[in-house]
């Protein structure tokens, strides 16, 4: 059987201009938007750089580089769709029972970090000021052994854990370094010099133009802009993204997504980016489908609001005891049962329906 | 069968001027709740008119310049207004069961509509090419490369979140709200729910 639909357009009518609607709320809302942008503007904190880093931060432009080169940092490792992890090891692999979309695609983007954002960028600039000692250093590093690498990688990093800052030179106790203290000070040289980001950036666009700055973006991701975004407390358990500076309001809309990032186990899970994504799109799906889930398609009924919005329209039938006087009473009242079936026949129309509200009632304007 | 006679038929029976542009409404279309829907729409066109202007100028224009600045301001507010509005609207709407009577799909359209728009507001905030924008690219690409979205998706490829966002999601969105309001006049508001019964026949 068809399902019973009332024709809007039957019921009792007022007088009504969408044109004139729509032009008073795009003036009111046009006002409104741009005194207040005029008032208090928008948000806008300066991008970070590297070279603004190597010069507040000296130590952590060495340690994000010393941990790209031997594969600590967690782009070095970090898997799909970067790489395939550091020798073989990802560890930014998130998989839900065995579930992994994020291997899918193989590496579109790859990134080596130790000849990507070390190498690569000092090989640049070691044949750009015709350094040959740079040039050397970095000979000698490529062809020494793994296990020779990595024990020089391995003895700068705690060094670095004790450095000190003079004059912006990042200074460590002497140690078995080899070639990597010196490559450390040419790439910390390079960052305050600002070319490294135009290093990194050569390398993410195969043309002149700066579309992509995933490279750069990547070098920052870790300690800088985490050291930063904690200051600022915009990390994900801090409710990240969920607000702008501190004056402004921020992409609240995303609350139900940076909730599950406060609670577990989405925010213990190894997984809990894909488990966040997953449930939010979820109840998204949800809520597309609201008209057809039962239940939840009914509650609005259940609920008293709809009389609170519609106590005009209540009020009136209570006032003229419409169902009573309807000639079509008993049709009538079946009509406001909400019954699926249909009470008249097409070219009746109940009586409580013909019903012509007096002109004086007119509502006022927005009601569209 | 004639495809051109068939469509204009459908559209001229379902798609009257009467019903696009109506000078009456049903009496019960009398509350506050009804003007979200018309304020969520203009404040989509003011996003949209400074979205526009800022796109022509480029983003170093609204970057670093007080015209710029102002209207990047203009663009902040005015997507503020629009999700409130929007907000509003969508919870009015519930509670009105606005899916009611063969409206189901205008309620699918809306709730699609609301989704577009903040995966293109989100790719707005990318493209403000300020340290929120740096930070929400390096955090959300975990996010993104987890749920599988890589493949199609690189958070940190401005090119791609620009282009994203001022043509291919508000085209998608664009085309949505026109859907859906072409939805919304077609069938009509949805009529109040019955009223109540008393014994004896009266409310």
């Amino acid at each position: 059987m068809k399902r019973f639909t009332r024709d809007s357009l039957r019921f009792p009518t007022k007088e009504f201009d969408l044109l004139k609607e729509g032009t008073i709320s795009l003036v009111i809302v046009a006002v409104l938007v741009l005194v207040v942008a005029g008032i208090w503007g928008a948000p806008y904190r300066p991008a970070v750089t590297n070279e603004a880093v190597s010069k507040t931060m000296p130590v952590v432009i060495e340690q994000t580089a010393l941990g790209d080169l031997n594969g600590s940092g967690s782009i070095a490792s970090y898997g799909p769709p970067y790489n395939n992890g550091w020798h073989g090891n990802a560890g930014s692999i998130q998989s839900l029972y065995g579930f992994s979309p994020q291997t899918w695609w193989g590496i579109p983007y790859p990134v080596n970090t130790a000849q990507d954002d070390v190498i690569g960028p000092l090989t640049m600039l070691a044949q750009a000021s015709g350094n040959q000692a740079l040039s050397q250093a970095i000979h000698t590093y490529a062809t020494a052994s793994y296990t020779q690498q990595q024990s020089w990688d391995q003895n700068l990093q705690n060094a670095l854990n004790h450095a000190t800052v003079a004059n912006g030179n990042v200074m460590v106790a002497p140690g078995q370094y080899g070639p990597v203290a010196t490559m450390m000070q040419y790439e910390l040289q390079l960052a305050r010099s600002g070319l490294l980001s135009g290093a990194l950036n050569h390398e993410t666009n195969n043309g002149v133009y700066r579309y992509n700055v995933q490279n750069d973006l990547l070098f920052l991701q870790g300690q800088a802009l985490h050291k930063i975004a904690n200051q600022l407390d915009m990390s994900g358990e801090q409710w990240g993204i969920n607000h702008d500076e501190s004056a402004f309001p921020g992409p609240w809309w995303l609350t139900p997504y940076t909730f599950f990032y406060q609670i577990p186990p989405w925010n213990t899970s190894s997984a809990g980016d894909q488990a966040a994504a997953y449930t939010v799109g979820l109840l998204f799906f949800l809520l597309i489908l609201v008209p057809f889930i039962p239940g939840l398609n009914k509650l609005p009924r259940a609920l008293p609001v709809h009389r609170i919005i519609w106590r005009d329209w209540y009020n009136r039938l209570e006032k003229n005891r419409l169902c009573e006087t309807c000639a079509l009473r008993a049709s009538c009242e079946k009509e406001f049962k909400d019954t699926r079936t249909p009470v008249a026949s097409k070219n009746v129309t109940p009586n409580c329906y013909q019903q012509k509200e007096p002109a004086a009632s007119v509502r006022s304007p927005l009601h569209a | 069968m004639n495809w051109t006679t068939q469509v204009r038929t459908k559209v001229s029976e379902q798609l009257a001027w009467e019903k696009l542009l109506p000078s009456e409404q049903p009496i019960y279309v009398s509350s506050l709740v009804y003007s979200f829907g018309v304020l969520t729409l203009s404040s989509l066109v003011i996003v949209i008119v400074s979205g526009i202007i800022m796109a022509s100028k480029g983003p170093l224009w609204y970057q670093s310049s007080v015209m710029g600045d102002y209207f990047r301001s203009v663009h902040f507010w005015s997507v503020q207004a629009f999700f409130f509005f929007m907000t509003m609207h969508l919870v009015g709407q519930f509670f009105m069961g606005s899916w009611r009577e063969g409206r189901s799909f205008t309620w699918v359209l809306g709730a699609l509509s609301f989704g577009v728009s903040v995966v293109t507001a989100f790719t707005g905030y990318l493209s403000r090419g300020d340290f929120f924008s740096q930070w929400n690219q390096v955090q959300s690409k975990d996010a993104f490369n987890g749920a599988g979205l890589d493949g199609f998706f690189n958070a940190l490829n401005n090119g791609q979140i620009y282009g994203l966002h001022i043509a291919v999601l508000p085209a998608i969105l664009i085309l949505l709200v026109a859907w859906h309001l072409v939805a919304v006049r077609r069938m009509g508001v949805v009529p109040p729910y019955p009223a109540k019964m008393k014994k004896g026949g009266g409310r």
